[in-house]
């Protein structure tokens, strides 16, 4: 650590724009979330306190809301991390064919999530899509996709881990990258058989960025939206709607933006509780293993 | 031939788990690719897989689509293009100085500081605009202004209270991130909006949108740089301190040579993000400075089941990204980027 006035220089063009676009914005919105205030009939902004809170925790709808969008994130991103840990070890061991590998795993990635829903829609397509053909060979038609509850979900996890899945390959390839090879050597020299290697060297001094990689797919898997409107709309009825979806349509369906607000405070707090609790749980591993 | 590579079955087993995950990752692609060359008669009945065999291929979709039936897409392409470039390039750059920042000097911030920022902003425009009735947007930019000046006073003079060190303004930084994006989206719409009033045109135009997107995306810029900065041999820059380089030649002149595979994957993880992003492009333009994720979502709804032309259209908003990906993976493998890390 060195000091040297330069390093206000470095800093502030990025504390400038996160505070001017991105803290206070969200100062603005937090006085709307204690505020009774419609653009639609139009109502002016009215104090109500925190109303607008009470009223949405007493909502069964919220509660689903964020079930669905709590199992999508988890199941998703724990499919990811064993797929991706799993893909970016047998690229780094060099596997054959491994640089046609390397280029087309991270293409789904690269692809707008409203294009990939919009494929998947054709996909799914329970009567005329390529995945209706392969199940009808094993003598499953026209399985219902889209249209029922858990087809759905389970059809929206597989486009995230389709398409994020790409996202935790590319940082542990950059992880296993900076791990040193004597330590392998060492283990080789004392017999120590791949497996062991793994959960005894590569898991261990992986385990910071692990924790790094899941924590961002975490907080990004829950803000999922443009995958579910386009491709179930949040049906069958409001099964798959997600949290971001839900305040979608209450505040520019509805345009209640007092009610929005809260509900996004309300989000941040949830998301804020497990961030906090998963780096509590992480903790003691990650000082263990600096 | 590395200490760590498979032999034997391992390496057979590590290959028939990567052939399947090839051929899960490329079908979509493919068939989006052969859907777009497919016209009604193909794509009714039953799916159809191979062209020429299966269906007799067509160029009507894109035919349509280039001769702009579904809308302006040249002029959306090229606003898309020249937003995200910039606002990658801007972001990487002042996200990768901040990350050097945190990571190589000592910042003391007050608890206090922050509290009286946000008191400050909050309180001074809920004064502003309700009490003295000045314009929203008046009432803002004063708040904001004096709400800064304030908690750099703050920090200066002596108060109780925790010191935040560095890893507590990276975490600062990175948990802007977790913010749900409807809700900052939408208020920075009003907030555009009102300061629009002013004269400031902000809404639909190419600074609003590169700002809220540098915004957006200097979080995760800030965390993946300061891993890689983090990894880099310090003993280097001590060196070069010793013969008395100033920092930003440091800076410019090992730093960044030394990341650049940590930048160029920071940039494409940018670029990615904001070339796909939605609901800030849906609320922060209307016509000029529309992006490409808009317009496509919209041939959903405008052509319902018509699957060859809704192809088309996600494939221009694919392909530009396939492309880069393509030269950047070419840049990596002829050993440009690896620089003098090995």
């Amino acid at each position: 650590m060195r000091n040297d006035p330069i390093k206000y220089f470095f800093i502030w063009p990025a504390l400038l724009i996160v505070l001017g676009i991105s803290i206070f914005p969200l100062i603005y919105s937090l006085t709307t979330s204690f505020m009774s205030y419609r653009l639609v009939p139009p109502s002016p902004p009215r104090f109500v306190g925190l109303d607008n809170y009470a009223s949405l925790l007493t909502n069964p709808r919220f509660w689903q809301v964020t079930w669905t969008t709590s199992l999508i994130a988890f199941v998703s991103v724990a499919i990811q991390y064993v797929i991706g840990f799993a893909v970016a070890l047998a690229l780094h061991a060099k596997v054959p064919g491994e640089r046609l590998f390397r280029v087309t795993f991270l293409l789904p990635m690269l692809i707008a999530p409203v294009a990939v829903a919009l494929i998947a829609r054709q996909i799914f397509n329970p009567t005329v899509g390529p995945l209706n053909e392969l199940m009808t060979f094993f003598g499953f038609p026209n399985l219902p996709f889209l249209t029922q509850t858990y087809w759905a979900i389970g059809a929206l996890i597989t486009v995230e881990v389709w398409q994020w899945t790409p996202f935790i390959i590319l940082m542990l390839l950059a992880g296993l990258a900076t791990l040193p090879d004597d330590v392998y050597e060492a283990a080789a020299l004392e017999n120590a058989s791949k497996w062991q290697q793994f959960w005894g060297i590569t898991f261990p001094m992986m385990l910071p960025i692990s924790a790094a990689v899941v924590f961002i797919r975490l907080i990004e898997s829950y803000k999922i939206i443009d995958t579910v409107f386009v491709l179930t709309g949040g049906g069958p009825g409001i099964s798959t709607e997600t949290l971001t979806l839900f305040a979608y349509q209450e505040g520019f369906k509805k345009f209640n933006l007092g009610y929005t607000s809260a509900l996004s405070f309300l989000f941040l707090i949830t998301i804020t509780v497990i961030g906090v609790v998963y780096l509590a749980i992480l903790k003691p591993h990650l000082a263990k293993h600096r | 031939m590395s200490i760590r590579n498979l032999n034997g079955r391992s390496r057979a087993w590590a290959l028939i788990g990567c052939l399947f995950w090839f051929l899960f990752t490329l079908f979509p692609i493919y068939w989006v690719i052969i859907t777009s060359f497919k016209t009604s008669l193909s794509v009714v009945g039953q799916a159809r897989f191979i062209p020429f065999v299966d269906f007799e291929p067509s160029l009507l979709a894109w035919q349509e689509l280039f001769g702009g039936v579904r809308g302006e897409f040249m002029n959306t392409f090229i606003a898309s293009t020249i937003v995200s470039l910039s606002s990658a390039v801007l972001a990487t750059a002042i996200g990768a100085m901040a990350a050097y920042a945190l990571v190589r000097f000592p910042f003391r911030v007050k608890l206090a500081a922050g509290l009286v920022f946000f008191v400050v902003a909050l309180g001074g425009y809920l004064l502003g605009a309700n009490v003295f009735g000045w314009s929203r947007a008046t009432a803002m930019f004063a708040a904001f202004g004096l709400a800064l000046l304030l908690s750099l006073l703050v920090n200066r003079v002596r108060v109780p209270g925790p010191i935040l060190g560095n890893d507590d303004i990276i975490f600062w930084f990175v948990s802007q991130r977790m913010f749900p994006p409807i809700v900052a989206a939408f208020a920075l719409f009003l907030m555009y909006s009102e300061i629009g009033r002013l004269g400031f045109k902000m809404i639909d135009t190419y600074v609003g949108l590169t700002l809220a997107y540098i915004a957006f995306s200097l979080p995760i810029v800030i965390w993946l740089m300061r891993d890689f900065f983090a990894a880099l041999p310090v003993e280097v820059e001590e060196a070069a301190m010793v013969d008395n380089v100033p920092s930003w030649r440091i800076f410019t002149g090992i730093v960044v040579p030394m990341s650049t595979p940590g930048l160029v994957a920071t940039f494409m993880i940018t670029l990615a993000f904001v070339w796909n992003e939605f609901l800030f492009a849906l609320f922060l333009t209307n016509a000029r400075w529309q992006t490409l994720p808009i317009l496509v979502a919209g041939q959903n709804s405008q052509r319902g089941d018509e699957w060859w032309s809704i192809s088309a259209a996600a494939l221009i908003a694919i392909v530009p990204m396939m492309v880069m990906a393509a030269i950047l993976s070419r840049l990596m493998r002829s050993g440009l980027l690896l620089g003098a890390i090995k």
